[in-house]
């Protein structure tokens, strides 16, 4: 691939200049008509603030942080889960197929909204008392609980915040299936009957030679999808889930500093999925330099 | 000859593909320990290389029966490995690793199912690198090679295995005419030591020197195999003399 050369011509400067000034306009527009009182030092205290002496995160730095979580685990435990049932999709089996198949048929052709709710209600509320996970993690030691707290969400949150998880990765993992699946099909015949005539198992063909490429090929799909992830996150609000979402609508309710708080929270989830992008360009880049396959 | 000499016994082997078209029809073919046995394909051909795709099970066979090296290819999972493990197939498209450098290629196998360890596997993969007249391009990955050096790394990625039997389908048939030379040599040394081909080809320069027995065949059935000598000299049945008359 050749690489265009960015230039930067005169039409350039002005259209950003332009941009500006109409950014700059519309600012001054709801200052003035509006009469909103921009009030930022204000809001950037709920980032972080001086508290006797020592920066403490606000609310808002808060909710970024169970983003992060719940986004890092939704996307490991979702590639982890969506591998599997990808595998399955192509398995031999027909009883796998119809699995993974009934799977993501069922899950891609429902609400999230009404996912999260399937699952909050029934697994976080239900099935987690049942099963006495609630009363095992509050008799823990505070050791344990203090690694739970930074793993997933301190123990009175921790049930919502799994049903919240785990709503996320079986949404995400439907997706992700679809990406394996076509990934590995996208595979030339040729590659499987050549592992297959060295007298590879089928597990052996899959591991060494099939999923290897399908990966290389599969990379941005796969990255468009985990950073569906972090924004989709945003849908377990609803299930009172401090997340970064969450946090900004409390505050809003409580202060009313509508624009702020929104401006602050785009920059922040923007922040986030913009960081994974540039990681996800790297990796691929550097996995192309190992082996352009020809 | 006796069933110990035979190596591969194919016995009225059938294969109709989905679409109808009959590939083989109850096809007979027995090879010895160490015979070079060349199948060439009439211009009509279909399921030009059915034959060899069914003796390591790439193709499920509708009837008959195939043993090769006394093990039946069943429907035990066992003897299915065991078979693709003895029997080493060379591609018309060479099928190399593109994710994997040469030398990973022909690792592969040998550390993966023959379980060596990797001092011993590298020991023979330079060895065979070194027979196959490409040492240089030991870390080079498949997109670098030419085509003829591709279809060589492949035929040294089968031979790590140590086959009983190679299977050569179409090797030279996409490779430039400069390049068949490079690959026909390979096989002709290989035949001169002894080991046991199958080999599907129009090459019928390399059929003349390097074959044991042509096999002619059309329409899924044979219609006239021979010793090679016999069989370009004096062929018996009239649509040979024809096939022959047409490219010789």
């Amino acid at each position: 691939m050749t690489k265009n050369k960015i230039r930067f011509t005169p039409l350039d400067a002005v259209l950003i200049v332009l941009m500006l000034a109409a950014g700059l306009f519309l600012v001054r527009r709801i200052g003035v008509d509006l009469n909103y009182r921009w009030q930022w030092p204000v809001t950037l205290q709920y980032l972080v603030r001086m508290d006797g002496g020592s920066w403490t995160a606000g609310s808002l730095a808060q909710g970024f942080l169970t983003t992060v979580k719940l986004s890092l685990w939704a996307t490991a435990l979702a590639t982890l889960l969506g591998t599997i049932l990808g595998l399955m999709r192509v398995s031999h089996s027909l009883f796998d197929r119809l699995v993974a198949g009934s799977y993501v048929e069922m899950v891609r052709n429902l609400p999230p909204l009404v996912l999260v709710f399937i699952v909050y209600f029934f697994i976080g509320d239900r099935i987690m008392t049942l099963l006495g996970i609630e009363g095992l993690i509050r008799s823990a030691s505070p050791a344990t609980q203090a690694v739970l707290t930074f793993l997933f969400a301190p123990p009175a949150r921790l049930s919502g915040f799994f049903a919240g998880l785990a709503t996320l990765v079986l949404y995400e993992a439907a997706y992700i299936t679809e990406i394996v699946r076509a990934g590995i099909q996208s595979i030339e015949q040729g590659q499987w009957e050549a592992a297959h005539a060295l007298g590879l198992s089928r597990r052996q063909q899959l591991r060494y030679v099939i999923l290897p490429q399908a990966l290389q090929r599969i990379l941005p799909a796969l990255a468009g999808q985990l950073i569906s992830t972090i924004k989709d996150s945003a849908i377990v609000s609803v299930i009172s889930i401090p997340e970064l979402t969450f946090q900004g609508l409390e505050l809003m309710s409580a202060t009313y500093l509508t624009f702020e708080i929104w401006i602050t929270i785009t920059a922040l989830y923007f922040i986030l999925t913009f960081t994974f992008s540039i990681g996800v360009r790297r990796l691929e880049s550097s996995m192309q330099t190992k082996s352009s396959a020809g | 000859m006796s069933a110990d000499e035979r190596i591969i016994e194919a016995r009225e082997i059938a294969k109709t593909f989905p679409g109808g078209v009959v590939a083989l029809d109850r096809f007979t073919l027995a090879v010895r320990r160490g015979e070079v046995v060349v199948i060439i394909i009439g211009p009509s051909g279909s399921g030009k290389s059915t034959f060899l795709r069914c003796l390591n099970g790439l193709e499920e066979i509708d009837g008959g029966s195939i043993v090769i090296d006394g093990i039946p290819l069943d429907h035990h999972r066992k003897n299915r490995l065991l078979i693709r493990q003895e029997v080493g197939m060379v591609f018309q498209s060479f099928n190399l690793f593109p994710h994997m450098t040469v030398r990973e290629n022909i690792d592969l196998a040998q550390i993966r199912v023959r379980k060596k360890t990797r001092t011993d596997a590298a020991e023979t993969t330079m060895s065979l690198l070194a027979k196959v007249g490409i040492t240089e391009k030991a870390d080079r990955y498949p997109h670098e090679l030419s085509g003829g050096q591709q279809q060589r790394v492949a035929i040294a990625r089968a031979l790590a295995m140590s086959p009983k039997v190679m299977l050569f389908d179409e090797a030279t048939s996409a490779l430039d005419p400069e390049m068949i030379g490079e690959v026909l040599d390979v096989m002709r040394t290989l035949a001169a030591e002894g080991m046991t081909m199958v080999v599907v080809t129009h090459e019928m320069g390399f059929a003349r020197e390097a074959g044991d027995r042509i096999v002619f065949m059309e329409n899924g059935r044979i219609v006239e195999e021979g010793e090679t000598e016999r069989f370009f000299a004096a062929p018996r049945e009239e649509r040979t003399h024809a096939f022959l008359g047409q490219i010789l």
